[in-house]
């Protein structure tokens, strides 16, 4: 009898919780209702992120309405100056609650080494099973990696659409293009040299001769996208490689002379790595945040007004991973979060990369 | 002057504040890993590393060759601007002398950057040099330019100097040349320039020593063709092993402070014959112009195309291209005129606050820093004992460390220090590194000023009966004023234009500009790099502006 009442109270109270939130399932409205209400006792999350702060205040702006008791402290940082600073500031005591980084190997690595807390919930299962690394490591975007060109200086007729393309106009139009050609220093940028050792993993057979085609062009190096990107925009250069097209796009649309192309070999696709850090003064938050970034309304201002990619597949439109799938199908690489990406952390073997690199590329 | 133990005081602070980060550093070269981790244990593996690597020894040969060729280029050039601008009956001196100090205010970043809008392969003035006499002659990415640009842009830094000295010095050995019938610029080097070899000595190793140093420049114009310099190869350590190598780039720091250390020894030894230059007694001699005749066209025509080769070119490319959304070959900048850059700035909150915090710590900080550098001025003054020549070499130190290592150090330091924690992400810890990596040049500022006081003045004080700190409070630190007002205003541009020291110190609540132009760079927000540019200029440039108006004098 009392059982029966506990279960019929239990239910009620669900029930009403839930109507109260407008959600669907009983279960999960009450464990998100509990989860927001010791997160608002928190009140306070501390972010440490490299997304911009003006597309990180979308997220932040709406989060903040609908939890206003919660204050957020959103540091933007560069991926190594994130890394540094998490752990030097673990080592002293805490750091962040939550740390927020397209760095992706660096953040696998802070997992790997045991700064993480897991988490599970409704939000984190709708993930592919690739951006869930032990439920501690979520992907949160869906960023593809394209060829950005200068739309007034590159002839509609050079503009390649593969990565065969691309090498092949290299090679055929060497003199035109030396010295016009940019992409990353993956000695200089971590996201850089993850793009090109992923380079080689998804394009076993045409590496050699790509980074043949970049070494015979003088293939100019930089630290940066924004650096590269300002650089084609003004003509300097006319052809990026391996830039991440959701910052060309936000460029493009103030800047029509940025054109992007989506290789339809392959394109990688690479996402900006959350977790939640083991000893996180704000736990709760955390959560709920997390959660918030991976929920649909958090997905769609990703899509639609950060300018990144939504990574979840029940989000629709063109800067989302289902209208890409639409666009390239197969041709998607998105890059697994998990221990493949510590390979080259080892140091003798990353060096080893940047010589053979270096030789191939730089030397001229 | 202070009295004993006020003076212990003072130099036992200096020397934790100086010595603590330096040595942290130091530590840190020898560990294996960083220095928090528990698995870091003691090893050379760093120095084998970096000696290793041949990017190390190409770093070390460039910045040799930049020390050097910046100081060819900045010292007898500065000297000559400080002569023509204080002894001399120039026209329109007086409306010439803002206009010199910009680059020293102008953050290196953003000069580079600037050069790159104007006089890069597509800049502003090539594509337009380019359409009349078929192509452009320069190559703005060449080691070449670097060394030339830096040179001119640290004109100003000897020009500050020198002209100090220059002005307290009697017109009466001059004119006396110039009746014998020496040209002015035979008075200049003859005479007037060797009267003042202590504060060019000075400035001398200062100079070299930033061109140890010197980051935004080669960061920017270096890069593309690969010249790499000590500060850059230490930033691109950060990278190379994927996750941060701390002990690495202390190690380089370490190296860099193995060459500088021994300028300093070198720098005290030629200086200890400062005294014999004392030239402002008790009855001070007025100064009269030198009377230019002709030479003064040549003068104005070399002032004014050095200002215009170093301000206002890369000035005009970052203003530019804040009110741009587009440039380069085939962009017609009427059809891209904006003011989006500016409204993106304003509607960003950490944007706001940085102006507050920088305004702060260049008005506020600087004048405290001022205040501390006059506290160990004084302790030092006038005591040629051990502690002085202690604290000679403790203040040219932090100097030898680079501004981004510097601020690194800062930054452990008040992680770990316990009572130091709760101030790291306040802007005391930024003004703390601020003050410790321009001490050097703070107390050259102080002692220049303190050292022009005659002996005699002070002695009559002490003579009477006053004691030491009754004689700094109505005697030294009243005659100095001036001089104390217009290091106040230095510090302030200064503080102004620091970018790298403050890198590391970021973070809500400590935002300064400088640091926040570096970290949006590495973003790729440079619409937002030249607006917040834009902005950090215009607000010295009022600072200055106002300050002039109502007569704070850059020089006494």
């Amino acid at each position: 009898m009392n059982i029966t009442r506990r279960t019929f109270q239990r239910a009620l109270l669900a029930g009403l919780v839930a109507g109260a939130f407008g959600l669907a399932t009983p279960a999960m409205a009450q464990s998100t209702a509990e989860l927001a209400a010791a997160a608002q006792k928190e009140g306070k999350l501390v972010i440490y992120g490299v997304t911009d702060n003006e597309q990180a205040n979308h997220l932040i702006r709406e989060f903040r309405t609908m939890y206003p008791a919660i204050n957020i402290e959103y540091s933007n940082m560069s991926t190594t100056e994130l890394y540094n600073r998490f752990i030097s500031e673990t080592a002293a005591g805490s750091s962040a609650d939550v740390t927020w980084s397209s760095a992706m190997d660096l953040q696998v690595k802070l997992v790997n080494d045991g700064y993480a807390q897991p988490h599970k919930s409704a939000e984190t299962a709708k993930l592919p099973e690739w951006a869930n690394w032990k439920n501690e490591a979520f992907g949160t975007t869906y960023e593809p990696i394209g060829i950005v060109y200068n739309k007034r200086l590159v002839p509609a007729g050079d503009v390649p659409q593969s990565h065969a393309d691309f090498v092949k106009l290299l090679n055929s139009q060497t003199e035109k293009y030396k010295g016009k050609v940019n992409t990353y220093d993956p000695e200089k940028s971590g996201v850089g040299f993850m793009l090109v050792t992923q380079d080689k993993l998804a394009n076993a057979a045409g590496f050699a001769e790509l980074q043949k085609a970049l070494g015979a062009v003088q293939t100019k190096v930089q630290a940066s996208t924004g650096t590269m990107m300002e650089r084609i925009a003004s003509g300097e250069n006319l052809i990026g490689y391996n830039l991440n097209a959701a910052y060309a796009l936000t460029r493009a649309k103030k800047d029509p002379s940025i054109g992007i192309i989506l290789p339809k070999d392959y394109t990688l696709v690479i996402s900006r790595v959350m977790f939640i850090a083991k000893n996180a003064k704000n736990p709760n938050a955390a959560k709920l945040w997390l959660d918030f970034v991976l929920s649909r309304k958090g997905q769609e201002i990703i899509a639609s007004k950060a300018d990144l990619y939504a990574i979840r597949p029940d989000v629709e439109g063109a800067t989302t991973a289902s209208g890409l799938k639409a666009q390239l199908g197969d041709a998607l690489r998105p890059v697994p979060i998990g221990t493949g990406l510590l390979t080259y952390l080892d140091q003798a073997k990353r060096l080893e990369f940047l010589k053979q690199w270096n030789s191939a590329v730089k030397a001229k | 002057m202070l009295q004993t133990l006020p003076r212990r005081a003072v130099v036992t602070l200096l020397a934790l504040s100086v010595f603590f980060p330096l040595g942290l550093v130091i530590y840190q070269s020898v560990l294996s890993g960083p220095f928090f981790m528990k698995t870091a244990s003691l090893s050379l593996e760093s120095f084998a590393f970096i000696f290793d690597d041949p990017d190390f020894w190409m770093a070390a040969k460039n910045t040799i060759f930049i020390a050097v060729g910046m100081s060819l280029i900045a010292i007898p050039l500065g000297a000559i601007l400080a002569f023509i601008m204080v002894r001399t009956d120039l026209p329109g001196r007086r409306w010439l002398e803002t206009p010199i100090l910009i680059p020293i205010f102008v953050s290196p970043v953003v000069i580079g950057f600037g050069y790159v809008v104007a006089l890069g392969p597509v800049g502003f003035f090539s594509v337009w040099f380019e359409s009349i006499f078929g192509s452009v002659p320069w190559n703005i990415y060449s080691l070449f330019a670097i060394v030339v640009i830096a040179g001119l842009t640290h004109v100003p830094h000897v020009y500050l100097y020198s002209s100090s000295a220059l002005r307290n010095l009697g017109s009466d050995v001059e004119e006396a040349a110039r009746l014998s019938g020496a040209s002015p610029f035979r008075v200049a080097r003859d005479v007037s320039i060797p009267m003042v070899s202590p504060a060019l000595l000075y400035v001398g190793v200062l100079v070299f020593f930033l061109g140890f140093e010197i980051f935004g420049l080669p960061l920017i114009l270096g890069d593309p063709e690969g010249h790499l310099v000590l500060t850059t190869y230490l930033y691109k350590l950060t990278n190379k092993l994927g996750t941060p190598s701390y002990h690495l780039m202390a190690a380089v720091a370490t190296c860099i402070i193995a060459v500088t250390f021994p300028l300093v020894l070198l720098q005290r030894f030629l200086l200890k014959s400062a005294q014999r230059f004392v030239s402002v007694k008790g009855k001070s001699a007025r100064q009269r112009p030198l009377a230019l005749g002709g030479w003064k066209w040549l003068a104005l025509a070399l002032i004014a195309l050095w200002l215009f080769l170093t301000v206002f070119v890369p000035v005009a490319g970052v203003a530019l291209r804040s009110v741009v959304s587009s440039w380069g070959a085939g962009v017609n900048l009427l059809e891209v005129l904006t003011l989006d850059h500016f409204h993106a700035v304003f509607e960003e909150s950490t944007m706001i606050r940085s102006i507050i915090n920088s305004i702060l710590i260049g008005t506020l900080g600087g004048a405290v820093a001022v205040g501390g550098y006059l506290l160990i001025g004084l302790a030092t003054h006038r005591q040629p004992d051990g502690l002085s020549r202690f604290v000679d070499y403790v203040v040219l130190t932090p100097r030898a460390v680079p501004g981004l290592m510097a601020g690194l150090a800062v930054f452990w330091v008040f992680l770990f220090v316990p009572f130091l924690a709760p101030l790291r992400s306040t802007l005391f810890s930024v003004w703390f590194a601020y003050a410790v990596v321009w001490l050097a040049y703070g107390m050259r500022l102080i002692q220049s000023a303190l050292m022009q006081v005659g002996p005699e003045l002070e002695e009559a004080g002490r003579l009477v009966g006053a004691s030491r700190s009754r004689v700094s409070r109505d005697i030294t630190v009243p005659l100095i004023r001036n001089g104390l007002l217009g290091s106040w205003l230095l510090i302030f541009m200064i503080f102004e234009r620091e970018y790298s020291t403050g890198v590391y110190l970021l973070s809500p609540g400590t935002e300064v500009i400088g640091a926040q132009i570096v970290s949006l760079w590495a973003s790729g927000a440079v619409d937002v790099v030249a607006a917040l540019s834009l902005i950090n200029m215009l607000l010295v440039g009022v600072g200055l502006a106002l300050a002039l108006r109502f007569g704070v004098k850059l020089h006494d």
